[in-house]
C-alpha cells in the first residue's frame, strides 16, 4: 500500500482483479462479449477460476470515464461484419436509432455563399459543374456523384448510434454477471513496473482544480491485474501514456487526426428522406471538410462534419463550420423546421495502421481505435475495433485455458498472430497510404485515395505526414489578401480582452454570413452544449486539460485550441496571456491535443496540451 | 439486544437533469418521448436519502441499508452501475414503469409490499427513507403512503438533518416555510423520513464498494418481479409543455446608470 | 355529488395565514362551480374559535374543529389523525387544504387511512358540471398535467400564491368539535431554527425574486474575486427591496468546485430542477447564465429580467423579458444607491 505525497494520512488503497479494461467502446464491447460467453461452461459452472479470488469467476472490470456507458459520441455507418458474427441473430430493430443501409450517395457541395477558400483547381471543377449543370445530376447547388467507389460502399451494413449500441451491448454484459462495467470512473494512468503493466491507478477524487487534496479527498485506488486491456480510444490516457512510455514501432506515428462533430435531429414533418439513407458530402463549407448524414427510423437523422488536422486553418471552429454546412441548400431543404435532439464531438485517429502502437507487452494488450484499427480508405472504424476486441478475447480465452501468463510473448503468439492473419490487418495494409495525399491538399488527397482504393493499395504516393503543429499558419498568413494584418491584430486585441475566440469575427470578415439562431437547429455554442450535449461535470476532480509549458501558450498567436474547442471549454485568458480551461464545458473530444500549434518541448510528436481522463462531459446517449 | 437501524431507502429513477422532456400519449398511456433512451439517474432527493442512510448506518453500529426501487430493469441496472460505487446497500428491485404519469398510491402499494417481503427486516428498527418528492411525478405522496401501509405513524418530510442523541432519540430537522427548519425529537424507530437535500456531499466512486454491492445487485435485478403500476384511477385530460418563449429585449451598450434606473423603475412599477 | 371539506391549520396567534385563505377561496370557487356540491370547513389548532369567527361568512354548512395542546405543533401523528377525523365527520369526498409544510406532510397518509387518494402541489381546480379537474405540474414543473380521479375522498393541497386571498365577512362561528383518537405519540416538536430577520433571505410572499448566480463569486475583470463586495451588494439589495433570494446552484456544489461561496446561501435558496420553484410576480437574475435546469424553477415568476455580461446567454433566448448586458456588480451598486 502506498500513500500520496501531498497527504500522507490519506492512504491510496489497492485492489486486485484479474483483468482490467479501460474505456467502454466497441472494441471493449467486442472483447467483453466474447470473453463473458466463454467464462461459464454450458452446464453453468465456471470455465475458469479467478487468481485473486479463488473459487470465483475471474474478476473482469471495465472502467469508463464518461458518466454512462451510452455517452459515446458517434453516429456510424458500418458493414458490421464482425458485429454480426458475434450476434448471428442480430436484428437492427432491437437497437434504437439503428437501420440497415438502404441507399448511399456521395454529394459534392458547391459554395452557395462565396466565402469558402477554394484552390484554383477546385474553382475550375466548380465552374465546370456549373457550366454543364444541365447535363449533370446537379441540383440545390450540389452534384450527386453518379457512382460510388466500391471501397466506400457499406451496402448491407447498418447505420447506428454508438451511444445506443454501447448501451445495448453493455446491458447484456452486465446481465451476464460475468463482467462489471463502471462508468463515471476515470483512470489516472497505467501502472508500469519494470516495463510491465501491472494495472491502472484511478483518478483522485476530492481535489481542487489543481489536484490538491480538499475535504473528502479520496486517492484513486491502484487496481492491479495480470492483464490490462487498453481500449480507451485515440485520446485515452492509458493508451497515450503507453505510447509515451514505450514509444511507437519504428516508422509509425500518429499525425493525422480529425474531429467529428454531429447533431441528432428530429427531421421536419414531411421530410422525404428514407430510413437507411447515407449521404457523404464533400466540397463545402471548405473543400477540406467532409460531411455525413445517416437517416434513422422514425424521422431522425444523425449528421455532421469532420475537420481534419491537415486543414491548415487556425480558425477551424468545427461548430461554426457545421452551422454553415447544415444550411447548404442541398441539406437545408431536408432539415429546415427540424429540431435538435442531441449533439457531440469526438476526435478520430486518422493515421490508421500507420499509427499502430506496440499491440502487446507484458501485462497489457491494445485494442480498438487507439491500436490503429481504423481503416482510412473505407472510412470504417467500429467494426474493425469490435473485431480487434474479439480477437483479443479469443487469445485471452486460449491463454486462460492453457493457464499461461499474459506476457508479451504469449500475447504475441495468440492475439497479435490472430490479428495479423485476419481481414482486419490485410485491409488496413491496403488502406495505409490512402490519406497521404491530403498532406498536399484536397485535390491531391482525393486523387491518392482513389489511386489506393482502385489499385487495392498497390499504387500510392508516399507523401510524408507533417506533425499537426508544424503546419498551422497564423491568422495573418491564412487570411492574407482577405483581411489585413492590422485588422486581425485589432480584432485579436478586442476579443482576447473579453476572453472571446476570434473565429466568428474573422470568418464573418472573410465573407461567411452571420448565423441567425432559430433556437431549433441553429443556436449559440453555449446552448448546444446544454440542449444537445447536456454537458455537465461534477466537481471534486483535478482539471484534466492542462498546458505543459504556460510560456508557450503565453506567446502563442493562434490559440487554435480555443478556436477548435468543441465545447468552448478552452478560452483565451481575459486577464492576461494564454488560455483558461473550464472543465464543466469539456466534451472530451480531444481536438485540443492535436490542434495545438506549439510543440511539446520534450517530445516533438506531442503538443503543449496535456489531456488526462476526468469525469463528466456529454450526457446524451443518442450520439 | 441490537440497537442498530434497519434503513430502507425508497428511490426511483428519473431522467438525468439536463435532458429534454416531452410527454407523449400512446396505447400504453402517457410516457416521455424516447423514454427508454433518456439517460437516467437516481432521483436526486432520494439519492440524498441514500447517502444519509449510508452515513447513519456507518455511525450507528449494527445498522443496515436496503435500497428499494421500482423501474424498468434495464434502466435500473444502468443507474446501479453508478450508484453501486457510492455507498454500500442491498438492492430490492421491482421491474415496472417508473415515469411521472403513474399513480403514487399504486407505486406506494408495490413498494410497501416489497418492503414487507425483505427477509430479516426488523420493523421495530425500521427507518423508511426516501426523497420528499420525486423529480418525476412530484406528488410528494408516495413515501407517506408506504409508511402508512407499514403502520408507521411518526413521519417527517423535507428532512435536512438527523442526529442520534445519547438516549437513542432522533433529532430531526424538517424544512418549513420561510427558510426555517422545524426541530423535532422522535423517541425511537420506526419512522418515515422524506429527505430534501440534507447536508452530505455526494460520496466519491469507490470500486471496492461497487464490487461488493454488485454481487447482490445483479441477482436482485435478475429476480426483480414484473410489477404493474398503472394509472387506473387517473384520467388525464391532457399533458403539455408550457409555451413560455418570451420576446427577449436585449439592452446592450447602455450606461450602467441608465440600466440601474430602468431596473429601479421596474421594481417600483 | 361532492362534499367539499376545507381544512386549515390555525397560526399561533389564532389567525389563518395567507395561504390558508387562498385555499379557502379556491375551495369556495370550486363549490360554486361544481354542481350540487356541499361545503364544510375544518380547523386545527390550539384554539380555533377566533379563526373560525374570521371566516364565519364563508357559508360552510358546518364548521368543524380540533383543538388542544396536541395541535399546537405541526406533527404527523396528531395532524394525520385530525385530518382523518374531519374527513370522516364531514363524509367528505373532496378535501381542499393549503399546501403548507404542515398539511403536505399529512394529507397523503390521511388519504390512505380514508381509502382515498391525495395530490399535493395542485395549481388549479376547475369544474365541468359535476366533474372536478385539477392541474399538477410534473417533472419539476416542466409539464402541465390536467386530470380527474375516480377514487374518493380526494385530498388536494393547493400551492400558495395562486388563488386570491378570501376576504369575506367575519362573525361568530359555531364550531363543532371533533373527537380524535390519538395513537401513542413518539414525537415532540422542540423548536425552530429560524434565520434572524437580518439573515432571512427566503421570503415566499415577496414581490421580487432576486437570483444570485455563480458569477458573483467568480473572478471579475481585474482577475480577482470580490466575494465581500458581492455579499454587500446582494444583502444591501435584499434589505432595500425585501426581495426573496434564490441561487442558481447550491452552496455545496460551488464549494465542492473550489469556489468562494456566499456565506448566507444554502440549499434552501436553490431555484430550479433540484431546488425550489417559487411564485413571485417579478424576478431579477444576476450573474447567472440562464441554463434550462435553473430556469425551470422560474416557471411561476411572471416578469423576468436578467443582468449578464454575455449577450448570448440563456436569458437572451426567450427566457427573460429583458436582458441587460452589463456588469452586475456595477449595476447593483447603482441600483442600491437609487433605492
Amino acid at each position: 500500500m502506498t500513500t500520496t505525497d501531498q497527504q500522507p494520512e490519506a492512504a491510496r488503497q489497492e485492489m486486485q482483479v484479474d483483468i482490467i479494461c479501460t474505456g467502454f467502446g466497441p472494441a471493449t464491447g467486442g472483447f467483453l462479449t466474447t470473453l463473458s460467453r466463454a467464462m461459464t461452461k454450458e452446464d453453468g459452472t465456471p470455465a475458469f477460476e479467478s487468481k485473486v479470488m479463488p473459487g470465483m469467476l475471474p474478476q473482469v472490470i471495465c472502467y469508463e470515464r464518461a458518466d454512462d456507458i451510452g455517452f459515446g459520441v458517434s453516429g456510424v455507418v458500418t458493414k458490421a461484419k464482425s458485429i454480426r458474427e458475434s450476434f448471428p441473430d442480430f436484428d437492427p430493430a432491437a437497437i434504437p436509432m439503428t437501420h440497415e443501409v438502404t441507399e448511399e450517395k456521395v454529394v459534392y457541395l458547391l459554395d452557395p455563399v462565396g466565402a469558402s477558400r477554394r484552390s484554383w483547381l477546385v474553382k475550375v471543377a466548380d465552374n465546370a459543374i456549373k457550366l454543364f449543370k444541365w447535363i449533370l445530376p446537379y441540383r440545390h447547388q450540389a452534384m450527386e456523384l453518379p457512382w460510388m467507389p466500391p471501397f466506400l460502399q457499406k451496402h448491407k451494413g447498418i447505420i447506428t448510434s454508438i451511444g445506443q449500441f454501447n448501451q445495448w451491448v453493455g446491458n447484456q454484459l452486465m446481465m451476464s454477471g460475468a463482467v462489471q462495467i463502471w462508468p463515471g470512473t476515470p483512470v489516472a494512468k497505467p501502472l508500469i513496473e519494470d516495463n510491465k503493466v501491472t494495472g491502472v491507478q484511478l483518478a483522485d477524487q476530492g481535489t481542487d482544480k489543481q489536484g490538491n487534496p480538499e475535504a473528502g479527498y479520496t486517492p484513486g485506488m491502484d487496481i492491479k491485474a495480470a492483464l490490462t486491456v487498453v481500449g480507451d480510444g485515440p485520446v485515452g490516457v492509458v493508451g497515450r501514456d503507453l505510447d509515451l512510455h514505450f514509444g511507437l514501432p519504428e516508422g509509425n506515428h500518429i499525425r493525422d487526426w480529425a474531429v467529428g462533430m454531429k447533431m441528432v435531429v428530429d427531421l421536419p414533418a414531411g421530410c422525404e428522406l428514407k430510413p437507411g439513407t447515407v449521404i457523404h458530402t464533400l466540397g463545402y463549407p471548405e473543400p477540406e471538410i467532409f460531411g455525413f448524414m445517416y437517416v434513422y427510423p422514425d424521422g431522425v437523422a444523425s449528421l455532421g462534419i469532420f475537420v481534419p488536422s491537415w486543414f491548415d486553418n487556425p480558425m477551424r471552429s468545427t461548430y461554426r463550420y457545421m452551422q454553415h454546412w447544415i444550411q447548404h441548400p442541398y441539406l437545408w431543404r431536408h432539415l429546415e423546421g427540424g429540431t435538435l435532439r442531441s449533439w457531440g464531438a469526438k476526435s478520430l485517429q486518422e493515421s490508421g495502421r500507420r499509427g499502430e502502437p506496440f499491440l502487446v507487452g507484458d501485462g497489457y494488450a491494445r485494442i480498438g481505435e487507439g491500436s490503429g484499427t481504423t481503416n482510412v480508405l473505407t472510412n470504417s472504424g467500429v467494426d474493425e475495433a469490435w473485431e480487434s476486441g474479439v480477437q483479443l478475447a479469443d487469445a485471452v480465452i486460449e491463454l486462460l485455458e492453457k493457464d499461461k501468463p499474459f506476457t508479451k510473448e504469449n500475447l504475441d503468439e495468440t492475439y497479435v498472430k490472430r490479428r495479423r492473419a485476419s481481414w482486419l490487418d490485410s485491409e488496413s495494409r491496403i488502406a495505409q497510404h490512402a490519406r497521404d495525399g491530403f498532406q498536399k491538399g484536397f485535390i491531391t488527397g482525393m486523387f491518392t485515395t482513389a489511386l489506393v482504393g482502385m489499385t487495392k493499395g498497390k499504387l500510392f504516393i508516399p507523401f510524408k505526414a507533417k506533425r499537426p503543429h508544424d503546419r498551422i499558419p497564423t491568422p495573418e498568413e491564412y487570411y492574407k489578401g482577405r483581411i489585413s494584418a492590422e485588422e486581425i491584430d485589432q480584432i485579436r486585441k478586442e476579443c482576447r480582452s473579453k476572453g472571446l475566440t476570434l473565429h466568428d469575427r474573422l470568418m464573418e470578415k472573410a465573407g461567411w454570413p452571420e448565423i441567425k439562431n432559430d433556437g431549433q437547429l441553429l443556436m449559440s455554442h453555449q446552448d448546444i452544449l446544454l440542449m444537445g450535449g447536456k454537458v455537465q461535470a461534477t466537481g471534486n476532480y483535478a482539471d484534466h486539460v492542462t498546458f505543459v509549458d504556460p510560456r508557450s501558450c503565453a506567446q502563442c498567436q493562434t490559440l487554435i485550441c480555443t478556436e477548435i474547442c468543441s465545447g468552448q471549454a478552452i478560452a483565451p485568458n481575459p486577464e492576461g496571456l494564454g488560455v483558461v480551461f473550464d472543465r464543466e464545458k469539456c466534451v472530451y473530444c480531444g481536438a485540443c491535443i492535436w490542434s495545438c500549434s506549439e510543440a511539446n518541448k520534450d517530445n516533438p510528436e506531442y503538443s503543449n496540451v496535456s489531456f488526462r481522463a476526468g469525469a463528466g462531459g456529454l450526457h446524451s446517449a443518442e450520439n | 439486544m441490537s440497537t442498530g437501524f434497519h434503513i430502507v431507502v425508497c428511490a426511483g429513477i428519473v431522467p438525468d437533469p439536463l435532458q429534454t422532456l416531452e410527454p407523449v400519449s400512446g396505447p400504453q398511456g402517457w410516457a416521455l418521448k424516447n423514454e427508454m433512451m433518456l439517460p437516467a439517474c437516481l432521483d436526486p432527493w432520494a439519492s440524498h436519502a441514500l447517502f444519509e442512510a449510508a452515513n447513519l448506518a456507518k455511525n450507528v453500529s449494527d445498522s443496515k441499508v436496503w435500497l428499494v426501487t421500482l423501474g424498468p430493469k434495464a434502466k435500473v441496472q444502468q443507474v446501479m452501475m453508478t450508484m453501486a460505487q457510492k455507498v454500500p446497500f442491498e438492492l430490492v428491485a421491482l421491474d415496472g414503469a417508473a415515469n411521472g404519469f403513474t399513480d403514487a398510491a399504486e407505486t406506494a402499494a408495490a413498494l410497501a409490499n416489497a418492503i414487507e417481503g425483505i427477509a430479516g427486516l426488523d420493523k421495530s428498527r425500521l427507518l423508511l427513507f426516501g426523497g420528499w418528492e420525486s423529480a418525476s411525478r412530484g406528488a410528494g405522496a408516495t413515501l407517506q403512503i408506504v409508511g402508512e401501509r407499514l403502520g408507521i405513524t411518526e413521519q417527517f418530510q423535507g428532512v435536512d438533518q438527523i442526529t442520534i442523541k445519547d438516549n437513542g432519540a432522533m433529532e430531526i430537522l424538517e424544512r418549513v416555510e420561510g427558510g426555517s427548519h422545524q426541530v423535532s425529537e422522535c423517541s425511537s424507530a420506526p419512522a418515515v423520513l422524506g429527505w430534501a437535500t440534507g447536508n452530505l456531499p455526494e460520496p466519491p466512486n469507490n470500486s471496492q464498494i461497487g464490487m461488493q454491492n454488485m454481487r447482490l445487485i445483479m441477482p436482485a435485478l435478475q429476480k426483480a418481479p414484473a410489477t404493474k403500476i398503472g394509472t387506473a384511477d387517473i384520467a388525464y385530460k391532457g399533458i403539455e409543455l408550457p409555451k413560455q418563449q418570451r420576446n427577449t429585449r436585449i439592452v446592450k451598450d447602455v450606461p450602467v446608470e441608465e440600466i440601474a434606473r430602468e431596473i429601479v423603475d421596474w421594481l417600483r412599477g | 355529488m361532492e362534499t367539499i371539506l376545507y381544512i386549515a391549520t390555525v397560526e399561533k396567534d389564532g389567525s389563518l395565514a395567507k395561504g390558508a385563505l387562498e385555499a379557502l377561496y379556491a375551495a369556495l370557487e370550486l363549490k360554486s362551480t361544481l354542481s350540487g356540491a356541499k361545503f364544510v370547513a375544518g380547523l386545527i389548532g390550539t384554539d380555533v374559535q377566533a379563526a373560525a369567527n374570521s371566516i364565519a361568512g364563508c357559508g360552510a354548512e358546518k364548521m368543524l374543529g380540533v383543538s388542544g395542546s396536541d395541535y399546537s405543533q405541526a406533527r404527523y401523528s396528531s395532524d394525520a389523525a385530525a385530518v382523518t377525523a374531519f374527513a370522516q365527520a364531514a363524509q367528505a369526498t373532496v378535501v381542499i387544504a393549503p399546501g403548507t409544510s404542515r398539511l403536505n406532510r399529512v394529507l397523503p397518509g390521511a388519504s390512505h387511512r380514508l381509502g382515498g387518494v391525495a395530490d399535493l402541489h395542485i395549481t388549479s381546480l376547475s369544474a365541468d358540471g359535476s366533474d372536478l379537474t385539477v392541474v399538477h405540474w410534473h417533472y419539476r414543473q416542466r409539464m402541465k398535467a390536467e386530470y380527474q380521479r375516480k377514487n374518493r375522498p380526494w385530498l388536494l393541497a393547493i400551492d400558495p400564491g395562486i388563488y386570491p386571498v378570501w376576504s369575506g365577512a367575519a362573525g361568530t362561528a359555531s364550531v363543532e368539535m371533533v373527537d380524535v383518537a390519538l395513537p401513542a405519540v413518539r414525537t415532540q416538536v422542540t423548536g425552530f431554527h429560524t434565520p434572524s430577520a437580518d439573515e432571512q433571505t427566503i421570503r415566499p410572499e415577496a414581490d421580487l425574486l432576486f437570483v444570485a448566480g455563480a458569477g458573483w463569486t467568480k473572478k471579475q475583470a481585474d482577475g480577482q474575486t470580490h466575494t465581500a463586495d458581492a455579499e454587500r451588494y446582494i444583502l444591501g439589495f435584499l434589505k432595500a427591496t425585501q426581495a426573496s433570494l434564490g441561487s442558481s446552484k447550491s452552496l455545496v456544489d460551488l464549494g465542492g468546485e473550489g469556489q468562494d461561496v456566499l456565506g448566507f446561501l444554502t440549499h434552501l435558496n436553490q431555484i430550479g430542477q433540484t431546488g425550489a420553484t417559487p411564485r413571485h410576480p417579478k424576478g431579477l437574475s444576476t450573474c447567472c447564465h440562464g441554463e434550462e435546469p435553473h430556469v425551470v424553477g422560474w416557471r411561476f415568476v411572471n416578469e423576468r429580467r436578467a443582468i449578464n455580461l454575455n449577450a448570448n446567454c440563456g436569458w437572451a433566448h426567450g427566457k427573460a423579458d429583458v436582458l441587460y448586458v452589463a456588469d452586475a456588480f456595477e449595476v447593483m451598486k447603482k441600483v442600491i444607491e437609487l433605492l
